[in-house]
């Protein structure tokens, strides 16, 4: 097991790692030999998924051994998509037994690849969800029984909550929010082999973006993806009005409270949008996991890239480390809390 | 007279369909406050809910009646987590989100 040391040393060396760029106009998934968050300024860098659309598309998979973590896959799942919008064929390379986790994470599925990787379908309970494509909001409740039923977390029951809410929230952020003509592709992870123990949730759409969404009522983030983001991610702030009171079915809080909980347990949490993304590293100790910012560029452990290609839509990753949530004498009670309201006069609310 | 709506969540007792909560609060929730009618949520099957969810149900009635919405609302059989975030949802939706850092 690595220490939080070695884990601090090695995204410190990947954050001054040279980008590799690719020049071709070909629009193209470049998965290295590990697409981790650990990682992700590299993997994202390598790829221009959205260039020529009168060429070919093509996923390039390192020729011996990928890693491929939800985010990375969700995201070329939405591309497929996209592909598929601009009848643009998907060719893979190097497409190998190396890639059976990707094929029964039905990826291939997604970028009409037909990829047989020659064994027998495996019971899917209890390690992950596969890639899913959720185009209604009534298909979102069956998603929702869907990690209840494959993640095996019932003896966990707030770890559960904690995953069903962050596939309800970003789920329902793509749907309602991200024009996306394809909708939203969902997979997760639970890994529980090594330490820590975690579940991983990755949503991307090939949709509007976040900078458009909220350029309808705040300026300043159709001027910059990177405050895009960061508005995006603070309590109160929705693409309807410049307010911070929402809508009737809008509060603008599903990102920040996502990101709290992501952060609560210590884990990772990612959102990438136009040409910006911003990352929250794993947190070593619980004290400083208590510790939130309204402003997701306040945190310390935060990693902020502007690259030369844009997504064109939205990636969000959400980890949950389950063994923390115990942590907590309520874990939920403790997230609403984070929340800063106003706080302005004694509520009356008749509880009974 | 007072509406008693019961709540009915999904897998896990987990509640977070807003379009079902944008229905209650349309048909049922904001008729009845506009009569002057209590209306009591009953919770009781419901062990988790999303703050999207609570918003949808109850959000624009704080907004339209203010404090006196708070005299006609009974939030029935609410575990901790629905209480503290009952509690949230009528905090922000009387005063607004506040923009100091949140700890």
């Amino acid at each position: 097991m690595l220490l939080q040391a070695q884990v601090d040393r090695l995204d410190a060396c990947e954050n001054r790692k040279p980008l590799i760029r690719r020049d071709s106009n070909v629009p193209k998934f470049v998965v290295p030999n590990s697409a981790s968050l650990r990682n992700a300024r590299s993997f994202l860098a390598g790829c221009d998924p959205f260039a020529d659309t009168e060429r070919p598309a093509v996923l390039e998979l390192h020729p011996k051994w990928i890693y491929m973590e939800p985010y990375a896959l969700a995201m070329i799942a939405a591309w497929g998509g996209w592909c598929r919008r601009h009848d643009l064929p998907v060719t893979v390379e190097n497409i190998g037994r190396h890639a059976n986790y990707a094929a029964r994470m039905r990826l291939f599925e997604h970028l009409d690849v037909d990829y047989d990787p020659g064994l027998r379908e495996r019971e899917e309970t209890g390690r992950f969800l596969p890639i899913t494509r959720v185009q209604k909001r009534s298909e979102i409740g069956s998603v929702i029984g869907d990690v209840s039923a494959l993640l095996h977390l019932d003896d966990d029951p707030e770890s559960l909550a904690a995953v069903q809410y962050c596939v309800s929230e970003l789920l329902r952020n793509v749907l309602e929010h991200s024009g996306s003509p394809e909708g939203a592709f969902i997979c997760a992870h639970r890994y529980t082999k090594r330490q820590p123990h975690r579940v991983t949730v990755a949503v991307a759409d090939c949709g509007d973006g976040i900078a458009a969404h909220l350029g309808r009522a705040h300026a300043a983030a159709l001027a910059d993806d990177r405050a895009a983001l960061g508005l995006a991610m603070r309590p109160g702030i929705t693409g309807a009005l410049p307010g911070m009171y929402g809508t009737p079915d809008n509060a603008g809080a599903g990102l920040f409270i996502t990101r709290s909980m992501a952060k609560g347990t210590g884990g990772y949490f990612f959102l990438h949008s136009g040409k910006a993304a911003y990352r929250l590293r794993r947190t070593p100790s619980h004290d400083e996991q208590l510790l939130l910012f309204v402003d997701a560029y306040d945190e310390d452990r935060h990693d902020s890239w502007v690259f030369d290609h844009a997504w064109f839509g939205t990636v969000v990753s959400v980890e949950i480390r389950t063994e923390h949530i115990a942590d907590y004498e309520g874990f939920f009670q403790w997230i609403f809390r984070q929340i800063p309201g106003r706080r302005v006069q004694e509520r009356r609310i008749r509880f009974t | 007279m007072s509406e008693e709506i019961k709540l009915w969540p999904g897998a896990n007792g987990f509640l977070e369909d807003k379009d079902l909560a944008r229905s209650i609060r349309q048909e049922k929730i904001l008729p009845a406050l506009d009569r002057g009618e209590s209306v009591v949520l009953d919770f009781a099957k419901v062990n988790y809910a999303t703050q999207s969810f609570v918003h949808a149900l109850i959000g624009e009635a704080l907004h339209k009646h203010r404090d006196a919405a708070l005299g006609l609302l009974e939030f029935k059989n609410c575990s901790p987590q629905l209480r503290s975030l009952v509690e949230l949802v009528v905090d922000y939706s009387l005063g607004g989100f506040a923009t100091e850092q949140a700890v």
